[in-house]
């Protein structure tokens, strides 16, 4: 009765506070994030008006700053600064490295043409004798091979061999993938390779709109300094025409002489059905 | 109409935070870029720089980092332009763009490996993904004086094509130490 109703009349008292309370933190909530809007905008504005002024000024070719304006802590900053960039051109290089307390750290950087791809780090120790302490290198790149004929007499020989070694398999690596991103609607399923991408396995279809893939290509990297194949077979069913025969020929020597994937990309795109 | 006016803030928020962290920057590179110091202002900056602290801090061992670092790195590089045989006389780049995913810097390099002397220019394109940084050169031109050799201008021009600058380095390393060996060789026998 009585009570009951007190209750329910106490109960949307709470509510309509709570409602009120809400309501309230969400004004303050909206108005705190106006103000830092604005104050960011602000700040953006001013950066923007700093960097302006910079880059008109920098058209003043050969201004040399005044040292004076310069604390001598934000001198061997800019320092610091400059001297990091330049080691990080030697990345660019192939060879770079970092002493350590007992010996070198080497950094083996490997590129196909423009693009560059994995590093790989060498850690040696000089003392008693030059040894291999700690590396990245890939198990199936015959480093012990290496070291054992150059490391103790020819460090710089040693590391350009294995940069050769490691360059290559990169850049087989490399057209291999190429190939199967970009040229995928021409390859049937995914191609066969092993982990040192040194042979490779595939039925392909020189022409994009073709359902049947007639060529099988067999590709064998004989020298694994080198990312041209050393051995390429190209066949096609025997009871094929003549025609498909000397096609196989053509696309065999053709890929003993270009990368895969450009090999591909000058099938071109309208070609006839080779079915 | 709340909501979506309070996600609207936070999302201007974000963007506006980026594009400080991005303009700062900017500042830091062009400044960094367009100034210039003299090795004997180094020098004499290492120098104060000391003084100054070791009057602040009484003789403290950590404001020295930054000179203990500078050491660090010298060291680094000039053992590596001693082990690799190429030295470089000067390098300056330049950031052409930058956002968050993507720089591109134009770079100015010259030196010598032995007695091969080279210039070169050429644009490096960064590109952040989610795990890591992939760099891609583009526009290279390379000037070296190569003369009488036809071998050698040829690799130059063919190299430039590709922008194949690991390449470069690597084959001017081998080529400069045979060119030096040639060079002592015909000396030897004036």
């Amino acid at each position: 009765g009585v009570f009951a109703h007190l209750e329910m009349l106490e109960a949307r008292a709470r509510e309509a506070d709570l409602k009120q309370t809400a309501m309230e933190q969400r004004k303050e909530q909206l108005a705190r994030l106006e103000a830092r809007v604005q104050e960011l905008r602000q700040q953006r504005d001013e950066l923007r008006a700093k960097v302006e002024l910079q880059e008109q000024g920098a058209e003043k070719e050969g201004v040399m700053s005044d040292p004076a304006q310069h604390s001598a802590q934000a001198v061997l900053e800019w320092k610091i600064r400059k001297v990091k960039s330049t080691l990080q051109v030697f990345y660019l290089t192939g060879i770079s490295g970092k002493l350590s307390k007992q010996g070198v750290c080497f950094c083996i950087s490997t590129a196909y043409e423009g693009t560059y791809l994995d590093s790989y780090y060498l850690n040696l120790l000089t003392e008693p004798q030059v040894r291999i302490h700690r590396h990245s290198i890939p198990v199936f790149i015959p480093l012990e091979q290496i070291a054992k004929k150059y490391l103790q007499t020819d460090i710089r020989r040693f590391l350009s061999i294995l940069s050769d070694h490691l360059n290559a398999y990169v850049g087989r690596r490399y057209q291999a993938d190429q190939l199967q991103e970009h040229f995928s609607d021409r390859i049937e399923g995914t191609m066969q390779r092993n982990s040192l991408c040194n042979l490779l396995v595939f039925n392909y279809n020189p022409s994009s709109k073709s359902k049947t893939f007639p060529f099988n290509a067999r590709l064998l990297y004989g020298d694994l300094c080198c990312s041209l194949p050393t051995e390429v077979v190209v066949s096609c069913a025997p009871a094929a025409p003549a025609a498909l025969a000397e096609t196989a020929a053509a696309h065999s020597d053709l890929f003993r002489r270009l990368a895969l994937h450009k090999a591909f990309g000058s099938f071109g795109s309208a070609r006839e059905c080779v079915d | 109409m709340d909501s979506s006016l309070c996600q609207a803030y936070k999302d201007e928020i974000q963007s506006l935070e980026e594009e400080i962290r991005l303009l700062a920057e900017k500042y830091e590179d062009n400044q960094q870029e367009s100034i210039s110091f003299s090795d004997e202002e180094i020098l004499m900056s290492i120098n104060s720089f000391q003084k100054e602290f070791q009057k602040q801090s009484g003789g403290h061992e950590f404001p020295s980092d930054l000179k203990a670092q500078l050491e660090s790195l010298e060291t680094d590089l000039s053992f590596l332009m001693k082990f690799t045989g190429i030295q470089f006389t000067s390098h300056s780049k330049k950031t052409m763009e930058k956002t968050r995913n993507r720089t591109v810097q134009k770079h100015r390099l010259s030196g010598n490996c032995h007695s091969l002397s080279f210039e070169l220019e050429f644009q490096l394109l960064e590109t952040q993904t989610k795990d890591s940084v992939s760099a891609v050169i583009t526009d290279l031109s390379i000037m070296m004086e190569s003369g009488e050799d036809s071998d050698l201008s040829k690799f130059v021009s063919s190299t430039e094509e590709h922008g194949n600058l690991l390449t470069f380095f690597r084959s001017l390393s081998s080529y400069a130490e045979w060119h030096e060996h040639r060079r002592c060789t015909f000396l030897h026998f004036k």
